[in-house]
């Protein structure tokens, strides 16, 4: 992570339309927070969604403090289950940790003092002692989900020009910012992030209400499904996080571990556990799980002899291999294409039938939609957010979209880039707000004196 | 206005109105201004060979913000004529392009996508209209069926 927020030689020397107003483009979500200034080609600053509370009730912020498995730590998450903000307070805090500490305070300093060593708790304290508001001299783009509610939005602009001092603030969906990123003002938006997965319909840059469909079968429901597939396993699968182990000889496939594994005085809470355990898990997702493609069918199609046909065709295929952090590995075979199958089709066999698939959101969506826009709709699918980036994704949607819409040109725009896909919404925000003529959208701090905040309802529409 | 803020030039919708109203003009091509600040005409034309109009939106470039030019989006303005599959004569609709290359860069796709409404709703009596993302969907046949329908 920190590799991408470090890549600071990019910055641009001459900015769009001539006007330098160092706008702050914030992009929040479930797992993560995108943070940078406008006109970068990446956030500068990439933050996880999770916190740590320590025993005396401070809080941690970022991925430089809260991996520590001394630290005894509790870990929270901010954000409800759909994406948007639970936890306003916890909030607030953490986006201003992810923007001051890389982007409006950061200094290139000497290792020795430049903080990342020093005790963190002073670092919190020194930054709540502040008496600046923190960005005063930014004006501030957030972008949100397209079922954000009112409350939400009118609290989103409090944040910005009360407690942070905003001079300017606007809010954008992040929908229709993946659609302009990708070129199109009309255009399906399906985006599958780490809570929630959604589709948008998006026609001439305002999202269409009635097409806004949205499912927990996203990133962390494709985690929850690897942990029931390493339960099953045979032999069972033993989740042993990095900070557990002290040592590992290698084993033979599918022999159990031979590994030293650490003691701590105070064992590491369950939720600092599970957060670490997550980290397995999303390498697994990124290098063994394999999206179906889709072709006769999908992967349960029965046959008359009984079983499955595709299912039981990738049995024969050559699998991968995955080694736990404590030693143990074993070979992948057909089941690496099981866990993700249930965002595509709802299945029968188990409980895994959470919410609808992304073929029922699809239809939804579409259907909500004025008969005319429709074959625009389809010639312009835009494909963002980084569950869409595990092995094979694409081609299934591409797959089950042209048996859905026989006939008509489908086109699925999935930018190649993985930076691209993660950070699709961040770098709409961030070209629009570099852009010289944007700066008459903006709300001002004067208008939100003025009308209140409720004129974020009226303005960012 | 349009949600990026870019304004039109003075003469985008009379230009437009000439080609609606006196019939000789065949189709516009707009651009945005290098500071992305305005949108300009930059070419009208009487030339009605479709190919030649291809020709030019698949080899229009536009800077990026190092100043290096890459493939550039366009909008366009194509006065379209066809006959009607059941010899019922021949219809002209003014169709509305929305030209953005998937192989442009990500910062002038963005902007000419964000800026579209402003130069669209400026202009009255567009008959069709739709995007075209890769040469297939410029094509002389492709572009016929989505304007006509199917009926041509």
């Amino acid at each position: 992570m920190a590799s991408q927020a470090l890549n600071s030689s990019t910055q641009p020397t001459d900015v769009y339309g001539g006007d330098e107003v160092s706008a702050i483009i914030l992009d929040p979500g479930y797992s993560s927070i995108r943070a940078g200034f406008a006109g970068e080609d990446a956030p500068k600053s990439f933050a996880p969604s999770d916190y740590g509370v320590t025993t005396e009730g401070t809080f941690l912020f970022g991925d430089d403090a809260i991996h520590d498995p001394n630290a005894n730590l509790e870990i929270r998450n901010p954000m409800g289950k759909d994406g948007t903000v639970e936890d306003w307070d916890i909030a607030t805090q953490l986006w201003e940790h992810a923007i001051t500490s890389r982007l409006t305070n950061f200094k290139q300093a000497d290792p020795r003092k430049n903080g990342l060593n020093d005790d963190l708790s002073d670092a919190v304290l020194e930054m709540e002692t502040d008496g600046d508001k923190p960005l005063e001299e930014h004006p501030l783009l957030m972008t949100e989900t397209a079922w954000n509610s009112t409350k939400n939005r009118e609290k989103s602009i409090e944040v910005a020009m009360e407690s942070w001092g905003c001079p300017a603030f606007w809010l954008a969906r992040n929908s229709v910012l993946a659609a302009f990123g990708a070129g199109k003002a009309t255009a399906m938006v399906i985006d599958v992030g780490a809570s929630t997965a959604s589709v948008v319909c998006v026609h001439d840059g305002l999202i269409l209400k009635k097409s806004v469909q949205k499912s927990p079968l996203a990133g962390n429901w494709v985690s929850q499904q690897i942990r029931i597939l390493f339960e099953k396993a045979e032999p069972k699968v033993n989740l042993v996080p990095h900070f557990m182990v002290a040592g590992k000889t290698a084993v033979d496939s599918g022999a159990p571990a031979q590994a030293t594994v650490r003691n701590f005085k105070i064992p590491p809470t369950a939720s600092f556990r599970a957060l670490e355990e997550e980290r397995i898990i999303t390498e697994f997702k990124e290098s063994v799980v394999q999206v179906w493609n889709g072709a006769n069918g999908h992967l349960y199609q029965e046959i008359s002899q009984g079983g499955y046909k595709n299912f039981d065709s990738l049995r024969s295929q050559p699998g991968r291999t995955y080694e736990m952090p404590d030693g143990s590995n074993q070979m992948w075979g057909a089941e690496r294409y099981t866990v993700a199958e249930g965002m595509f089709v709802a299945s029968n066999t188990n409980e895994q039938n959470a919410g609808p698939t992304l073929i029922d959101m699809i239809k939804a969506s579409f259907n909500a939609t004025d008969m005319d826009i429709r074959p625009h709709l389809l010639a312009n699918v835009v494909v963002t957010g980084a569950t869409t980036l595990m092995n094979g994704f694409v081609d299934r949607l591409n797959s089950e979209m042209t048996t859905m819409y026989p006939g008509v040109k489908v086109k699925i725009q999935a930018a190649g880039l993985t930076a691209e896909r993660r950070f699709g919404s961040w770098m709409g925000g961030s070209v629009l707000g570099s852009l010289g003529t944007f700066h008459q959208m903006w709300i001002s701090k004067a208008e939100y004196e003025e009308h209140g905040a409720s004129i974020v309802e009226k303005r960012c529409k | 206005m349009s949600q990026s803020g870019v304004s039109l030039s003075g003469d985008c919708v009379s230009k437009f109105n000439e080609l609606k109203l006196n019939k000789k003009i065949k189709y516009i091509i707009y651009k945005l201004t290098d500071d992305y600040k305005e949108i300009v005409i930059e070419e009208a034309s009487e030339d009605g060979d479709w190919e030649a109009f291809r020709e030019k939106l698949v080899s229009a470039t536009q800077k990026n913000k190092a100043g290096k030019v890459g493939k550039g989006p366009r909008y366009a303005v194509y006065d379209f004529s066809y006959e009607l599959a059941s010899g019922e004569g021949t219809r002209s609709k003014i169709t509305f392009i929305a030209w953005s290359p998937d192989d442009a860069g990500i910062q002038p796709k963005m902007i000419y996508a964000s800026s579209k409404d402003a130069l669209k709703r400026a202009l009255n009596g567009l008959a069709a209209e739709f995007q075209a993302n890769d040469e297939d969907d410029i094509e002389y046949q492709s572009v016929l069926a989505k304007v006509s329908k199917g009926l041509a």
